[in-house]
């Protein structure tokens, strides 16, 4: 099986410049690298859940998650867009790093889940934010990622 | 000085993100305020890091941040704040700070929504393990009243306005037949017939989430079919609820790889068996009991009427349109056929009374009912004039012990008075709306009238007690 963080799945100059956009361009992502078998479906997920809440946080940071039967693996794509979106975010800044939580609805092993639950622990540690924001490639960001993920708590 | 202790759960709908960033955020600010913090995360995964009933016991205070239920009848008694989980991840310092300021509100697991604001009892002690018990079961009984109140109310209003065209309207044999009253009446009476259903649905659901509704919706269905009415609906709620947990336990052992299997075809295909097997030997106890009441009932008129009040009322109001219910009203209908006016007027006027109870008691009372049941009970007025008994049910439901001996009483008052005055009532339903063909109207009306005061005074005065306990 596939990392759950692959350099391929971050994009860090993303044109999107609505939430349709970003939502798109995560599915396009996942689809490109077989993580997801339709881009609709991912697109669908992605808005569903942000109707029952936002999934902005602070400081340009943005979780959108979603679990549906289209995904093959359960991944995390990143999104980087160039402006910054409304997101209904608890500052009220707009978000621009979206880190989305992509989870197979059959996903019954714990691991992936704590996986995806230890990098939304990490997002609230300030450094850690930081050191996502300042990485200028995917692959310096995939590795601060898994670093996150694999519970290096400091 | 020792640190002070907290306790905390967090859950969201996704169980991916938010649970863990409000748990994470929970410990980081508690950290910072030098608190002493356990979280536990409703996730995905199921619940992690559990709190025990020790630590809950030892904690100053609780804080859920949640979007979903996290069981907290445990924090009964408590100090509790309660957020959305976005607040837990926002504002975690002030959540900390208002345990420590004690600004936190005591917790009542079974206090109505409307009277427990303002209102914070003083008796913080831990209670004994009986009335944790009892609140458990109140609430379970409360997730089913209020599912099924809408289907009485729009069951029940639709039935009301069908008689408005005539008691017979919706009979096609019949002169006063329209069309479109026998239209409300179906859609109505559809709503009305799963009132036990989703009543029992809905407490299994309280018991055990998904799996218990459905099998939770079959005993229901099977109690209200086999006339078992809703005492039985209640008992099938809780059987299935419990036969749910009794199936998790015992199949616990299934690889986890199986579990959706469990969910999708385990739990509703054993559930549903089960349920089947439980309730039917119930049900036909009941149906039994009710032949028999109704020979029983016929004997008594006339050596006995103000005996006859008593039963007649006592036992409309005992399972409001439940088998008990019906047996008078089909022995009322019955001698109807032979002649016997008399006896059908008692038992109408006990019918009616129970939902006048209900709203005379939200009217006369308003400060001890929240605003949804203030409504429910203008409604009653409604159902009660139209002889629909079942609008007096989603009170009775919530604590039937306390709540059912009141409306016998008033019942039986109003059956009573009716018998003594010798009213005579030659329709089978439609209550007031009758009122043209009744012999001694006037009479009739003031019992009921009595009848209902008495109970909505007696139950106005319980909701009162229940509320400044």
């Amino acid at each position: 099986m596939k990392q759950i963080i692959q350099p391929a799945c971050i994009q860090l100059q993303a044109t999107a410049t609505s939430q349709q956009g970003v939502f798109q361009a995560i599915a396009d992502i996942a689809v490109a690298n077989g993580i997801a078998q339709s881009a609709e479906a991912i697109v669908a997920g992605l808005k569903a859940r942000e109707k029952e809440s936002t999934t902005g946080f602070q400081e340009g940071f943005a979780i959108p998650h979603t679990q549906v039967d289209e995904v093959n693996q359960p991944a995390i794509i990143i999104v980087r867009t160039e402006m910054g979106i409304e997101w209904e975010s608890f500052d009220g800044k707009p978000a621009f790093f979206f880190l989305s939580l992509l989870i197979p609805k059959s996903e019954a092993g714990t691991t992936h889940l704590q996986a995806l639950s230890a990098l939304s622990r990490a997002l609230i540690n300030e450094e850690t934010r930081q050191s996502m924001l300042t990485a200028t490639t995917p692959i310096e960001l995939a590795n601060i990622v898994s670093q996150a993920i694999s519970g290096e708590d400091d | 000085m020792t640190k002070k202790k907290i306790v905390a759960a967090t859950g969201c709908p996704t169980g991916i993100a938010h649970t863990f960033m409000a748990a994470e955020a929970l410990q980081k600010a508690a950290e910072k305020l030098n608190v002493e913090i356990k979280v536990e995360t409703h996730g995905q995964v199921g619940i992690e890091n559990a709190l025990t009933s020790e630590e809950i016991k030892a904690a100053d205070g609780v804080i859920i941040a949640a979007d979903k239920d996290v069981q907290a009848d445990r924090f009964h008694g408590k100090p509790v704040v309660d957020v959305p989980v976005s607040k837990g991840i926002k504002d975690p310092e002030a959540l900390i700070e208002q345990i420590l300021q004690g600004k936190a509100a005591i917790y009542y697991a079974s206090d109505y929504e409307g009277t427990d604001e303002g209102e914070i009892a003083q008796d913080g002690a831990p209670e004994g393990s009986s009335r944790k018990w009892v609140h458990t079961i109140y609430k379970h009984l409360m997730n089913g009243v209020s599912h099924m109140l809408p289907f009485v109310v729009g069951g029940g209003v639709l039935i009301a306005i069908s008689f408005l065209f005539g008691i017979y309207s919706a009979d096609p044999k019949h002169e006063q037949y329209n069309e479109f009253a026998a239209l409300l009446k179906e859609v109505g009476g559809l709503g009305f017939s799963l009132m036990v259903p989703i009543l029992a649905a809905f407490i299994a659901e309280s018991i055990a989430k998904r799996p218990g509704m459905v099998v939770g919706f079959i005993g229901g269905l099977l109690a209200s079919q086999g006339g078992a009415g809703f005492l039985g609906g209640i008992l099938a709620g809780f059987i299935a609820g419990y036969i749910i947990i009794l199936l998790q336990k015992l199949l616990k052992g299934l690889p986890r790889s199986l579990d959706g299997l469990k969910s999708i075809f385990l739990y509703p295909v054993l559930g549903i068996f089960l349920i089947g097997i439980i309730m039917k030997p119930i049900i036909i106890p009941v149906t039994g009991l009710n032949e028999g009441l109704m020979d029983f009932l016929a004997s008594v008129q006339s050596t006995n009427p103000l005996l006859l009040g008593l039963i007649v009322g006592a036992m409309c109001g005992f399972d409001m349109g439940g088998p008990f219910n019906k047996a008078a009203y089909v022995t009322g209908t019955l001698l109807l056929a032979e002649g016997n006016l008399y006896f059908m007027a008692g038992v109408s006027a006990a019918c009616i009374a129970p939902p006048l109870i209900i709203a005379f008691a939200t009217v006369l009372f308003p400060k001890y009912f929240t605003k949804e049941e203030r409504n429910a009970g203008a409604v009653n007025f409604i159902l009660g004039s139209t002889h629909i008994t079942e609008g007096a049910i989603p009170f009775a439901a919530k604590n039937p012990i306390v709540v059912l001996p009141i409306i016998m009483l008033g019942s039986s008052i109003a059956a009573m008075l009716t018998y003594l005055f010798k009213v005579q009532v030659p329709a089978p339903h439609g209550g007031f709306l009758v009122l043209p063909v009744v012999t001694g109207a006037f009479q009739w009306v003031i019992a009921i009238l009595i009848g209902s005061m008495v109970g909505a005074l007696l139950y106005g005065m319980y909701r009162k007690k229940a509320a400044q306990k």
